[in-house]
């Protein structure tokens, strides 16, 4: 454990000690709809989470996620329906197809200005989404155009990734949101770490320092695509059915950006932090308001966005985390005298 | 044969129109290198206004310019005033404006939903006096709005041009577009120049917002698929210029007419994706750019 | 074998020759310094050598080994970096972990990379201020930063672009000293610049470039004793008047 030696006991006290309540929560918290509410929010942090390898660490801006958190969930679903190919096995082979396409978008569009790359994953999103919509059949998957697909109950099956508690799901996705956090960890602390945050700063002294920066964007590029995918399979499993409008809509790729720059970009705990401030006030205005007031949370998310960009430019992390460094360093005190 | 002809001048028609969508958004990336993503709900702000301008007076639809495209260039530059100024400053010194740009997505969220607040979800056309007029030519009808659509593009296009290459104020918007520090050094205000770029920007969308409710439903997402086009055509025509905003908007427009002839209108769709991920590839700088701003 | 052979390396801009068949050796261990007024082209004949601009004609060769037209990485990779005469930080980023990036130029391992760090930020003295944001830095802490984050990627050879622009004489003469310190742990360098006093301090060769002409070569003290160079740099009247 020695990457952990100049992280401070208390930190690591009050870290386990949120992972432990979070692991323990289905013990207290039975009702379907707040799991539901906290799966999504693990969910959506897990997403831009992955997001965040390209959006922050490689400092360009993807517009269009929603098209790998698609690619995974069509390319599993299809290899389940069709070939009766485990999710889990799909999982894999759908976060291998999105980077695939990642790379694909990538290799012409990170070396220019930040804007072509921004409105080149747009573009892909929905042609891809109405690519999606046209295709009926494709060799022997039934892709079904618009209608979307549907994946049959067969009951608790872990194979069949399906399970009729929401508390499988739940550790689930908590589960990939720790993992894809510790591999943020150890990335912004490795050689690929500092040199996409060299790059994205500075890229023309970060080449004078041997740096081939497009080519670390497209690695980054590569892992975002690939976890982002992993999410979309999940999605697919949880939700059993959806279509091309759905699961791979612009409004969800916005959505991951905005909880990103809200939460902090390219930092570790931005997204999660994004996510358990956005998603509850998305999921609540909905559920209690969305018939007298329609898009009142999407008023709501642009005005928080746009407050917290006009005073905390780099995400609501910094203050958060300044003041419970604060907290911590007199706990640390008191422990010490 | 005839069928294709008539297409093509079809396409050429919406084209234009489309290309006027783009004109604004391509004139502030030009010189604030920022992509403005509120700009479909802009013009969505333009077409409520113009359509109860015209409902409730009843007047020649095309009179609504005069209310509609200074009534947008205010709006566009007091937002750029009061919202994006002080996000620009914060970033000033950064190659990728990537606060401002997310910002603008912000803007877009609350106008587009503060709309299906204020007026529903609703599907409204305006009764004007040209709506559904056809005009005829050797046996092919081609609809009065967007012929005379066409024609306020192109003179929007030439007032453009000229303003840029001869007025002094456009002479100080095209050094600011160059290189913002010079310019400030020669004593040209840069934040006051955002300001009326925005505007100019907004006040583009106010053109375009008059030119298409004659014909074209006005709901709260109307900007969405203008948004969209709107950035495939910059990209195509070279971010930043005006003639290859309305040339890339007239690219668009034929593809999707002429290729109705032989597809479903999605797949036309899915062609102009791909069209603009090939130009992506191939010459990045779009089709008429300028080399260096990429 | 000469560690740098530059020959006949010409670079135009349009109509424009910024750069006009220029040779030049650098041996290995020395110091060399690039001289002349302003626009004679010093910043071109430097930029083509570091891969920033790919030379029009001519020939540059590292170790006997190409580089005229590779990329800056490729070029720092085979043992050549440069600094910048603006100096681009990674702003909020601490002085360790800029030094470190460089670092990572030779090992994989980050343990190894602040290692090296460390120990180039001792060599240039700026190890105090280690754990302080770029930003924070002063400008001659920022161009020291830009030393040691270039020196970090153990380079056989340094290209300096006016490293002591914008100091005050005090701290050119601080500066000095630091760049010896890098010269003598068997760093060769190159060094463009405006302050004679530190060039003719420096350097053991020296090369005059006016209008993207060599215009004189070899030990400083004679060259600018040279009535060519007076005259690049003074103008023919001053010449007259000497006489």
């Amino acid at each position: 454990m020695k990457f952990l030696s100049n992280v401070p006991t208390t930190h690591k006290v009050f870290a386990a000690l949120v992972l432990a309540v979070l692991y323990a929560l289905p013990l207290f918290v039975t009702s379907p709809v707040m799991l539901q509410i906290f799966i999504l929010i693990f969910f959506y942090a897990y997403l831009t989470s992955s997001w965040n390898f390209v959006g922050g660490f490689a400092g360009v801006l993807p517009l269009g996620h929603s098209a790998f958190v698609g690619l995974g969930a069509y390319t599993s679903t299809l290899l389940y329906l069709t070939y009766n190919i485990s999710p889990w096995i799909g999982m894999i082979a759908g976060g291998i197809v999105a980077a695939a396409f990642g790379l694909l978008i990538g290799l012409p569009t990170l070396k220019l200005r930040g804007a072509y790359f921004a409105l080149a994953t747009i573009a892909f999103a929905e042609g891809l989404r109405v690519l999606v919509e046209n295709i009926e059949k494709l060799g022997s998957f039934e892709v079904r155009g618009p209608k979307g697909l549907l994946i049959n109950l067969v009951g608790n099956s872990f194979r069949d990734f399906q399970f009729l508690s929401k508390v499988p799901y739940y550790y689930i996705i908590l589960t990939m949101l720790v993992l894809v956090l510790i591999l943020t960890f150890f990335m912004m602390r490795s050689k690929v770490g500092y040199y996409l945050a060299a790059g994205g700063e500075e890229p023309e002294a970060a080449e004078a320092l041997g740096i081939k920066v497009s080519k670390y964007k497209l690695i980054a590029m590569a892992i975002s695509c690939f976890l982002t995918a992993l999410g979309g399979t999940f999605y697919a499993q949880l939700v059993l059915y959806f279509y091309p409008k759905s699961i791979m809509g612009l409004d969800m790729s916005y959505e991951i950006a905005f909880i990103a720059l809200i939460g902090g970009r390219s930092t570790i705990l931005g997204p999660v932090l994004g996510a358990f401030l956005l998603r509850p006030v998305g999921e609540l205005t909905r559920i209690y308001l969305g018939d007298t007031l329609p898009g009142l949370h999407l008023i709501i998310f642009g005005l928080v966005l746009i407050i917290v960009m006009r005073y905390q430019p780099r995400g609501l992390v910094e203050p958060v985390s300044k003041w419970l460094t604060a907290i911590f360093d007199r706990i640390e005190n008191r422990r010490r005298a | 044969m005839i069928g294709y002809i008539e297409s093509v001048i079809n396409g050429i028609l919406m084209g234009s129109i489309y290309g006027l969508t783009a004109v604004g958004l391509t004139l502030i990336f030009g010189v604030m290198k920022v992509v403005n993503f509120a700009h479909g709900s802009i013009l969505m702000v333009g077409m409520f206004a113009a359509y109860w301008f015209i409902t409730l007076t009843g007047v020649n639809p095309y009179l609504a310019l005069v209310v509609v495209v200074p009534l947008l260039y205010f709006f566009g530059y007091y937002m750029q005033k009061i919202v994006i100024k002080p996000i620009f400053e914060a970033e000033k010194h950064v190659r990728e404006p990537i606060t401002v740009i997310i910002v603008t997505t912000g803007i877009w969220y609350v106008l587009d939903n503060l709309a299906l607040l204020v007026f529903g979800a609703e599907f409204r056309v305006a009764q004007t006096s040209v709506t559904g007029k056809m005009v005829e030519v050797a046996e092919m009808y081609f609809p009065l709005a967007k012929i005379i659509g066409t024609g306020i593009t192109l003179l929007l296009g030439v007032y453009l041009y000229w303003f840029l290459k001869h007025s002094r104020m456009g002479k100080a918007v095209r050094a600011t577009s160059l290189d913002r520090e010079a310019a400030t050094l020669m004593g040209i205000k840069q934040s006051r120049i955002y300001n009326i770029v925005f505007g100019m920007g907004c006040a583009c969308c106010g053109v375009a917002a008059c030119v298409l409710v004659p014909f074209y439903y006005v709901y709260p997402t109307v900007g969405v698929p203008f948004d969209i086009k709107a950035f495939v055509i910059v990209v195509l025509g070279g971010l930043g210029s005006i003639p290859g905003a309305i040339l890339g908007g007239v690219i668009i427009g034929i593809i999707e007419t002429v290729g109705a002839q032989f597809m479903a209108a999605t797949w036309t769709e899915m062609l102009i994706y791909a069209f603009f991920l090939v130009v992506l590839f191939v010459k990045p700088s779009g089709l008429f750019g300028l080399r260096q701003d990429y | 074998m000469a560690l740098l052979e530059v020959k006949g390396v010409t670079k135009q801009f349009g109509g424009l020759t910024a750069v006009n068949n220029v040779d030049m050796e650098v041996q290995e261990g020395q110091i060399v310094g690039i001289i002349g007024p302003n626009g004679a082209g010093k910043t071109t004949l430097f930029s083509c050598i570091a891969g920033s601009h790919v030379p029009t004609k001519g020939s540059i060769k590292f170790n006997g080994t190409e580089i005229a037209g590779k990329r800056p990485y490729d070029i720092c990779k085979l043992g050549v970096t440069r600094t910048f005469q603006v100096v681009k930080p990674f702003a909020n980023k601490t002085v360790l972990y800029n030094t470190t990036v460089g670092a990572f130029a030779k090992t994989n391992r980050l343990d190894v990379a602040e290692e090296k760090a460390m120990e180039v930020l001792k060599l240039i003295d700026l190890y105090d201020k280690k754990d302080v944001p770029a930003k924070n830095l002063t400008l001659p802490e920022r161009k020291r930063l830009e030393l040691a984050r270039a020196l970090a990627t153990e380079p056989k050879l340094l290209l300096l672009d006016e490293v002591m622009a914008g100091l005050r004489p005090s701290e050119v003469a601080e500066m000095l000293p630091v760049i010896r310190k890098i010269n003598s742990v068997g760093v060769s360098i190159v060094i463009v610049e405006h302050i004679m006093q530190a060039i003719m301090n420096l350097s053991e060769q020296v090369y005059v470039i006016n209008f993207g002409k060599k215009i004189a070569e070899g030990d400083p003290h004679k060259v600018v004793a040279e009535e060519e160079v007076i005259k690049a740099y003074l103008g023919d009247e001053y010449v007259a008047n000497s006489h």
